[in-house]
């Protein structure tokens, strides 16, 4: 991995989101479902495209670069379709064959795994493709350019890209008031449609979205770990700060584990992301399963450090702890994710247990 | 934090795979994994692994050592911790007194010992413990008094581990007034054997006999046996206690029962043990990266204590976490002579956890560490 490069990608988002997503943007767009602003300054410095290939409209970079992108919008709780834009529904894309366009782009999974039936499906028409069905808690459709998603038809798996005017959107929010719109297809026509490749389907769009939801979890773990470090050292109670308390001192240093351990597992999942099939789905399950619990463990230790301060709206730990409740959930949550991987090692069999563990960050 | 993904260099994969292959010639099928506390003490094994040059392996090879790297040694201890290989022979000599003796020892004493040390023949066991001195080491009681020659000891030790098959034993002990907590306090390397020295067993709440106690009546101990300074014994005992913090240890102790539970129940997983196998093999996995990025920073030569801290904390409480979780999805009652090895390592388990947030600092103390460090390096 090229941590160099990662690490740099990192700090100029940050730095940008550091400026320009404050809490008072946060909160403007959950009320009104959208950042435009904030939207262009990333898509001027094409961060929402990075692991996409330059020759379908992206702007290339690897899979670690672009999580390392997602910590840092889930640090600044970032409310825009970062994930979907390059990672999910661009990769989604171009692996088809099909360009990928300017602005926001959105996706969500049609379907938990690849046994099972995909709930939107795709036909040829006289005068193209028509598509049916419904998608579920898709971000920030309403605002979407495009929604890319995985459709069944006669001959097999499609990924459909389409205008999301001509599908009737069901406006829904997450916990966060994240925009989670459901997408009503009732024999819509699609322009672009393509055979989804090898290696694309439901279950390596779950997995890429798992360990996109790992990454925003991990930034947003580290920026609560932070917030609440500074608060818990200037607030005080009995003479001194609450930090020094050692009741309180426990929740920061159970705080700071667990945002180690979500920080750890995240990364080397997204290091390891450009590699074979079969090991990126034990590292994305074991990051995800880490990510998922953490971000309950997070939060609660986070709000008992910092008291009734914590739970109004004008503090800043309530948006990180409404996304890291939502995060949780989204692409599984550590049950889905703890069951099939323990299936996958019971099925390898006791003696490939250790090995697989001991497999981590690979060069 | 230092905490940064690092992964193997292929001579490191290169040493895996030695080991594995040691391991496996040496280990019957039906070999029965030590966990934590309970790594056989076997002679024979530790004589054979150094013969490879893995017992010592971070001993510079001017004293009979492997020269190696932090993370060489820790691809060697973390292959021979997940077999539950016999390992408790030459553990403390190697992980502890080693580099004690490289940090503080004179040129005589590294000599004499580390060779010894890295042949895994010359074994070791801490002296810090004292009825009235537990967390609180700089309240030890155990006393030197200087006579010619050397010191004369009197006090009592307690949770010896191995003090009854050992040779040596770092003794941390009083040798100027309790006024100064801190600065009268010194460590020495008492023979087990000595003269005047009684060692008797303190069971283990299952019966097994790990802990001793150690008391000393007028026991001689020469000068060319002060460990370091006289008078700078707590500085050296908690730079001491970095090293056992944050390595494999602190997190395979349960490997063998997690293992022998896919090996038995594996093919009849219901969704519950699937999801059970499947977190505690995710944390694993994660803490072990959190661990070995410990072991590549002191490589570059820093000195990670509130990592480390970290470390040890998240790792000891997975430990406990995965016996329960283990014993709640297999949901039978616990037979210590049952027929399969699940359930016989089960009834140590349950038996021995309580032990893996004590020894080596208690879960309060270093999470006091961590907070300390935590608070500080952010104001």
């Amino acid at each position: 991995m090229s941590r160099g490069d990662t690490e740099l990608v990192a700090e100029a988002v940050g730095e940008l989101l550091r400026g320009r997503c404050t809490q008072e943007t946060v909160a403007a767009a959950e009320r009104t479902g959208w950042a435009p602003e904030l939207w262009a300054g990333l898509a001027e410095g094409g961060f929402p495209w990075i692991s996409v290939p330059e020759e379908r409209g992206g702007v290339g970079g690897t899979v670690a670069e672009a999580c390392a992108v997602l910590e840092q919008v889930g640090r600044y709780a970032a409310p825009l379709p970062v994930a979907e834009t390059g990672l999910l529904a661009g990769w989604m894309s171009a692996s088809a064959g099909l360009d990928v366009p300017a602005g926001p782009v959105t996706t969500a999974p049609t379907a938990r795994s690849v046994d099972a039936p995909a709930t939107v499906t795709v036909q040829r028409t006289s005068s193209g493709w028509a598509a049916s069905g419904r998608a579920a808690r898709v971000p920030w459709a309403r605002e979407a350019s495009r929604v890319v998603l995985l459709a069944d038809s006669p001959d097999g798996l499609q990924v459909i890209s389409l205008d999301p005017a001509t599908a009737h959107i069901e406006p829904g929010v997450n916990l966060a008031g994240e925009p989670r719109d459901t997408v009503h297809l009732d024999d819509v026509a699609v322009d672009a449609v393509a055979e989804a490749p090898a290696g694309v389907d439901h279950d390596a769009l779950l997995l890429r979205g798992a360990l996109s939801r790992a990454a925003l979890i991990a930034g947003a773990a580290g920026r609560v770990l932070d917030i609440t470090v500074t608060y818990t050292n200037e607030r005080r109670q009995f003479g001194r700060p609450v930090a020094r308390f050692q009741a309180v001192a426990a929740h920061l240093v159970k705080l700071a584990e667990q945002t180690e351990a979500v920080r750890m597992a995240a990364r080397v999942a997204a290091a390891n992301g450009g590699t074979a099939s079969g090991p990126w789905f034990l590292d994305v399950a074991a990051a995800k399963t880490v990510a998922s619990e953490a971000a309950g463990l997070v939060a609660a230790a986070a709000h008992q450090a910092t008291g009734a301060m914590g739970m109004t709206r004008e503090y800043e730990l309530g948006q990180l702890t409404r996304r890291l409740w939502s995060w949780r959930e989204e692409y599984g949550g550590e049950l889905l994710w703890s069951t099939r991987l323990g299936a996958a090692l019971a099925d390898a069999g006791a003696d490939a247990l250790w090995p697989a563990i001991a497999r981590g960050a690979v060069a | 934090m230092i905490f940064a993904p690092t992964e193997l260099t292929p001579a490191e994969e290169r040493l895996r795979r030695d080991v594995r292959e040691f391991l496996a010639a040496e280990l019957p099928p039906d070999f029965r994994p030590g966990l934590g506390l309970g790594g056989r003490h076997d002679p024979e094994f530790s004589r054979k692994l150094a013969a490879h040059g893995w017992v010592g392996m971070a001993i510079p090879t001017e004293y009979g050592g492997g020269g190696a790297t932090p993370v060489e040694r820790f691809v060697v201890v973390e292959e021979l911790l997940a077999a539950g290989a016999p390992i408790l022979a030459h553990w403390v000599a190697e992980r502890q007194t080693a580099p004690t003796l490289l940090a503080f020892g004179t040129q005589e004493q590294r000599e004499w010992f580390l060779p010894r040390i890295a042949a895994g023949e010359c074994w070791f066991s801490l002296g810090m413990s004292e009825p009235d001195a537990g967390s609180d080491l700089a309240s030890v009681r155990t006393a030197a008094t200087k006579v010619d020659g050397g010191w004369l000891v009197n006090g009592t030790k307690i949770w010896t581990s191995a003090a009854h098959l050992n040779h040596f034993f770092v003794v941390l002990c009083r040798t100027s007034p309790a006024e100064d907590r801190h600065h009268g306090l010194s460590q020495l390397i008492v023979d087990l054997h000595a003269p005047g020295l009684k060692v008797s067993p303190i069971h283990y709440l299952d019966g097994g006999h790990h802990f001793n106690e150690v008391v000393f009546d007028d026991v001689f101990v020469p000068d060319d046996r002060v460990l370091g300074e006289v008078g700078a014994g707590w500085h050296q005992v908690t730079s001491e206690l970095a090293y056992e913090r944050s390595g494999p240890d602190r997190y395979l102790s349960v490997f063998g029962l997690l293992k022998a539970f896919v090996t038995e129940f594996g093919e009849s997983f219901d969704d519950a043990q699937r999801a059970a196998v499947g977190r505690a093999s995710a944390k694993l996995w994660t803490i072990r990266q959190l661990s070995l990025a410990v072991a590549r920073s002191l490589e570059r030569g820093a000195a990670p204590a509130v990592e480390a801290a970290l470390v040890k904390d998240i790792g000891t409480l997975y430990e406990q976490e995965v016996v329960e979780v283990l014993r709640h999805v297999a949901g039978q009652e616990i037979d210590p002579g049952g027929a399969r090895m699940f359930e016989r390592l089960l009834a140590e388990a349950v038996q021995t956890a309580p032990a893996f947030t004590l020894r080596g600092g208690t879960t309060e103390v270093l999470r006091s560490i961590a907070a300390k460090g935590l608070t500080g390096a952010r104001r």
